[in-house]
């Protein structure tokens, strides 16, 4: 069977981190609101578990684009790249999703609307925890008390979003019967051709184009 | 759904309210500043009795903030050729924006009125003091670690508990500091007010009805600015918005969500097995 590689091994590494921090982050965070559990250590140890985990969704990414600046700024690049295309997705969506007919759905390139949308939308999320937790934890006392509250509503608010997100998320990879190797191509890196060809058609097109060339001249 | 259930707790059982004592009961510090001397009596009684940390003799030019090891202090301000004080610490509203915010059951109110305070249950983050309409919490601690500790006055909540008075009005020599029931404190306090009023027409009783009643109350000779005190001091917006709406808001979102999603994986997987993509 024609295999199509999808994610490197960095890049999949780097999802998996990211991953156990985020689970890491909301178990820490939420911990907070449960006051039966936030006893004096306990309490005291999820705070320090948060910072830490703050530290690595922070530093990851950007020993990833020291390593990698050009995925990185392919990732950025990807997601911020919006054309007419894009509304031909969103109206194909609702019944893609719902399990029409897949043929309804517009060729797409590496990654469609739904994945650029989620890659803005987390990148958002984080720029807000990101923010409002780095006031929160280092400016507290010098900003306004004002400032300090409202990071914490937002803090707050952005976490609402970000577990909605994660549900999205983890509903498409793991068990939506159309995206039936995507948590697979997560694990090894790789799709069969037949679903790179039926997803993400564009981008099958370039990489056959590519491996036809390669092959060619290596005769 | 014990998680979800206690993302917001709304059931803090209010002083006022009628799960509790009436308010006969409440208990209530009136402070007189007209007879505040400076003598500091106060604040090194609070220091004695909660055993903490002694500093140098406080001066009015010099006067000691408030800090974990300082629960009450003295606000000085220049008047004529001496000075005026106005005892500083722990207001103990009835609408405490503290208790309300306090995540880990730290703060609570007391039957008695006053805003509670246990320190075993605290896990530093802080709330408290970011909410406080009278800025008075503090932490010690490495706010980088955070591992802290709030630190405010408590009432003297064991004497208080044990039918005695808070150290500081014990210790008060010329009667500024009184103790008693919240009732009788405030007709004694707008007596007083009374006698005031001919020769200071700004004279007023403070805290009868700020945050829905103070029970540390003032008699001011002046508006409350004057004495560092907020006109009208406010319940942050963003305590009631963090306790009322964000909680509720995510055990509504997240169920829904996570219900739509599941929906949308059953749809799809019978509308494609009907035309043969799953089998």
């Amino acid at each position: 069977m024609e295999l199509v590689e999808r994610y490197t091994k960095r890049a999949r590494w780097f999802h998996w981190l990211i991953a156990a921090v985020f689970i890491e982050l909301v178990i820490s965070g939420m911990l907070i609101f449960i006051p039966w559990i936030t006893s004096d250590t306990i309490g005291s140890v999820t705070r320090i578990l948060h910072r830490v985990g703050a530290v690595i969704l922070v530093g990851a990414p950007l020993l990833y684009a020291i390593f990698d600046w050009r995925g990185a700024w392919e990732f950025i690049r990807e997601g911020l790249t919006w054309g007419k295309e894009d509304l031909e997705w969103l109206k194909a969506a609702p019944g893609y999703y719902f399990g029409g007919d897949p043929r309804m759905m517009p060729p797409q390139g590496y990654i469609n609307t739904g994945m650029k949308l989620y890659r803005v939308a987390i990148f958002g999320g984080a720029v807000f925890f990101v923010i409002t937790g780095f006031i929160m934890w280092f400016l507290k006392g010098i900003v306004p008390a004002a400032v300090f509250q409202w990071c914490l509503v937002l803090h707050d608010v952005t976490f609402i979003v970000a577990i909605c997100m994660f549900f999205l998320h983890f509903q498409l990879g793991v068990f939506h019967p159309r995206m039936d190797e995507s948590i697979l191509s997560m694990y090894d890196g790789k799709v069969s051709g037949m679903y790179a060809r039926s997803h993400h058609g564009k981008w099958y097109e370039k990489v056959a184009k590519n491996n036809n060339k390669e092959g060619s001249s290596s005769t | 759904m014990v998680l979800l259930y206690n993302l917001v707790s709304t059931d803090k059982v209010r002083a006022d309210s009628t799960h509790s004592t009436s308010d006969t009961d409440q208990k209530a510090m009136l402070v007189d500043v007209t007879k505040c001397i400076g003598c500091w009596w106060c604040y090194a009684a609070c220091k004695n009795y909660n055993n903490l940390k002694e500093t140098a003799r406080p001066s009015p030019e010099d006067p000691p903030e408030l800090s974990p090891d300082c629960w009450t202090t003295l606000f000085a301000l220049p008047n004529g050729d001496g000075w005026s004080f106005r005892k500083q610490a722990c207001m103990h509203c009835t609408e405490a924006a503290c208790v309300e915010v306090c995540t880990a059951g730290a703060l609570s109110y007391s039957p008695l009125g006053f805003v509670a305070y246990d320190p075993d249950k605290c896990i530093g983050c802080g709330y408290c003091g970011e909410h406080c309409p009278f800025g008075i919490p503090r932490l010690n601690g490495n706010s980088v670690t955070g591992l802290q500790k709030m630190q405010k006055c408590n009432f003297c909540e064991e004497r208080v508990s044990a039918g005695l008075q808070p150290a500081c009005a014990e210790a008060c020599p010329t009667g500024a500091i009184t103790f008693g029931n919240r009732d009788t404190l405030i007709t004694e306090g707008k007596k007083r007010v009374g006698e005031l009023k001919g020769e200071y027409p700004k004279a007023m009783l403070y805290g009868e009805n700020e945050l829905e009643g103070l029970h540390v109350l003032y008699v001011l000779q002046d508006s409350p600015e004057v004495y560092g005190l907020p006109e009208n001091p406010q319940f942050p917006i963003a305590a009631t918005i963090n306790k009322d709406i964000i909680g509720p808001i995510a055990r509504i979102a997240w169920p829904v969500v996570a219900a739509g999603l599941a929906l949308n994986v059953v749809v799809a997987w019978f509308r494609q097995r009907r035309h043969g993509e799953v089998h």
